[in-house]
């Protein structure tokens, strides 16, 4: 029960209240550039899903057994080449270097796969995989564990489970944000906007009074998991 | 066919060598800094919350599964305590420290951590005329939260336009003491006349 | 080397400044741009990181062009990034830590600040080294510009300060809204709306004179 509250407080928060595009601003590039028809917003949306849970289950992987101040593997190889010794090896430096391969990697990975067997949906939104390798909202994800893993007293770092909703949620709810923007978007088409406003102007006015109406979701997670519990 | 690989790698195994060294450079020169930063965020609020007590001799320990700060004064007079709690806010995660005198009866200030609640309203919460409510506190019941200038000890008065933010600071700082003051007395109990504070 | 075709080292760094700010005309960079320019501080510090990273990784990459090859490019590129932005990050941590708390995860997302990367692919690893840093300076600069043109009027009617010092009169009420993420969103649609309308109309100035 403790865990399921838990998992439903962040899947609720990632997806909802702190919206990766519209409260954390990550993810904004393809926010604007892909959000014209609602079609490619979704495949985007999926790219971005896909990807996101790949390199999320990684970088948890990465930073609890490699990374973090501590973690076993590190002391493992450590002992074994520096016996007795009281040191705690740390690795955290290289956080952001090997993040950023996890995700280059992730994104070849899940291209190589998609391709060889659903060759339909790789038509469909194989053309986005390699924009995602810049796609701010992957790395963000991976921040966010890696700021509940390490650094936090051993009893309250995330597990894999916690890691993977994360994930998986902030995915939906990109792809939430910007079905909603291409949507609105193609609308948009055939209104008259002022000629220096459209294209990117209107797309982010539009896009704060989305995150005005998203702002209405708050505490929503806290009145779900106090039902549960 | 390892010449042919090693001749387009080159470069980039060099650089990763070299980069290697220059972030190793970088740990070893900056991290003793970094880390003082850290602990100064928390132990230099300590002299705050505990009065006359010196940040640098608080020693951390667990206490009713939290995490509290033993204060001490510069002859190591065991003063008071530091809980660090944290809980949900109105936006995102509310850190305090929590300072408690010497027996655990009354509060003796809040210190926020962390917060991002909304500036203007919920990040009120930091302002000092609203934190100096908690103190004098009684432990042993829980603070409460009025809609007007309160007149008794352990009534705080709730941040207009910020209700969720001045509830959330409230139930961290009930559960916290709650938790912290339980464990203090049932340890002062287990060990009568003890010899735990230094003096 | 001293003439290959390409703009001359004045150009670029002009060029950086407005005829291609990489905010207002490329549209690059719009993380940072929105996430902390709720004050001027933070949106100062955010371009000094920012221009740190871009100059190391121009002038490293253009130092090591005539090594590069083609199709390991874009790997040496993120190296290069990863290593200068976690070396800011230290460097924030140990000597800036407040702002460092508030700046937050967006100081490592400067690794996927798509304006280094293109500056690195376009400019740095074909020109020389002199070149490429003033391109660095003047993208930089155009940067700052940038951030801080959405960071004073957010500041401004949000808190009514500027840099933290309070400027407008107290009986001003604080317009929230624009601190939170909806304020940063309508005032850079605004803003771009603004520098577009400039932009036509001086073009339509233009081709009424020839």
């Amino acid at each position: 029960m403790e865990l399921l509250g838990e998992v439903i407080l962040i899947a609720i928060s990632a997806a909802l209240i702190n919206n990766f595009v519209l409260h954390y601003f990550v993810g904004i590039c393809p926010f604007l550039g892909v959000s014209r028809r609602v079609d490619m917003a979704f495949g985007m949306g999926f790219a971005v899903t896909f990807v996101i849970s790949v390199a999320g289950l990684l970088s948890w992987t990465f930073t609890t057994y490699i990374l973090r101040p501590g973690a076993p593997l590190t002391t493992w190889v450590y002992r074994l080449a520096v016996p007795d010794t009281e040191v705690v090896p740390d690795l955290s430096i290289l956080n952001y270097i090997v993040f950023i391969f996890v995700i280059a990697s992730a994104v070849q990975l899940v291209e190589m796969y998609v391709r060889k067997f659903f060759p339909k949906l790789y038509k469909s939104f194989g053309v986005f995989l390699p924009l995602i390798t810049t796609n701010c909202a992957i790395l963000f994800a991976c921040l966010e564990i890696l700021r509940n893993v390490s650094g936090v007293p051993r009893a309250e770092a995330w597990g894999v489970v916690e890691a993977l909703t994360l994930s998986v949620f902030a995915g939906l709810g990109f792809m939430l944000a910007i079905v909603i923007m291409a949507g609105i978007r193609e609308e948009l088409d055939s209104c008259d906007v002022p000629a220096p406003l459209r294209g990117a102007g209107i797309t982010l006015i539009v896009a704060g009074l989305l995150a005005l109406a998203f702002a209405g979701f708050t505490r929503v997670d806290q009145g779900l998991a106090n039902l549960i519990r | 066919m390892a010449a042919n690989v090693l001749k387009q790698a080159w470069l980039v195994l060099v650089l990763a060598v070299c980069f290697g060294a220059a972030l190793a450079g970088v740990h070893v020169g900056l991290s003793p800094r970094i880390e003082a930063n850290r602990r100064a965020a928390i132990y230099d609020a300590i002299p705050v919350l505990v009065e006359g007590a010196v940040g640098e001799k608080a020693e951390q320990i667990e206490l009713g599964g939290r995490r509290v700060y033993r204060a001490y004064d510069a002859e190591q007079r065991h003063l008071g305590w530091v809980i660090q709690a944290s809980g949900d806010g109105f936006v995102d995660e509310v850190e305090l420290l929590i300072g408690l005198d010497l027996e655990a009866e009354r509060i003796t200030g809040i210190h926020v951590l962390q917060q991002s609640e909304t500036p203007g309203l919920g990040a009120g919460i930091t302002e000092q005329d609203w934190r100096e409510q908690f103190a004098g506190a009684e432990a042993e019941r829980p603070v409460r939260l009025v809609s007007e200038r309160p007149d008794e000890p352990n009534e705080v008065e709730a941040i207009t336009g910020a209700t969720v933010s001045s509830e959330s600071v409230r139930d961290i700082v009930n559960a916290a003491v709650a938790d912290v003051r339980e464990a203090i007395h049932a340890g002062e109990s287990a060990a009568q006349g003890g010899n735990g504070d230094g003096q | 080397m001293a003439n290959d075709g390409g703009p001359t080292a004045g150009e670029r760094f002009i060029r950086g400044i407005i005829p291609e700010n990489p905010v207002y005309r490329q549209l690059l960079g719009m993380c940072p741009t929105l996430a902390v320019t709720g004050n001027l501080q933070a949106a100062m510090t955010m371009a000094g990181a920012t221009a740190f990273v871009l100059f190391c990784a121009n002038v490293l990459t253009s130092l090591i062009r005539g090594l590069l090859k083609p199709h390991l490019r874009i790997l040496v590129f993120t190296l290069v990034i990863a290593t200068f932005v976690t070396i800011v990050d230290r460097i924030l941590q140990a000597y800036l830590y407040q702002m460092s708390q508030q700046l937050g995860p967006y100081v490592p997302l400067i690794i996927v600040n798509c304006m280094i990367i293109s500056r690195c692919e376009i400019c740095a690893s074909k020109q020389s080294v002199f070149r490429a840093a003033s391109d660095a300076v003047g993208v930089s600069l155009g940067f700052a510009l940038a951030l801080a043109s959405i960071a004073a009027p957010r500041e401004l009617l949000g808190d009514g300060a500027l840099f933290g010092f309070a400027v407008m009169p107290e009986a001003m009420p604080q317009w929230v809204i624009m601190l939170l993420p909806p304020g940063a969103f309508i005032t850079l649609g605004l803003l771009l709306g603004g520098a577009n309308w400039i932009g036509q109309s001086l073009n339509r100035r233009k081709a009424a004179t020839e």
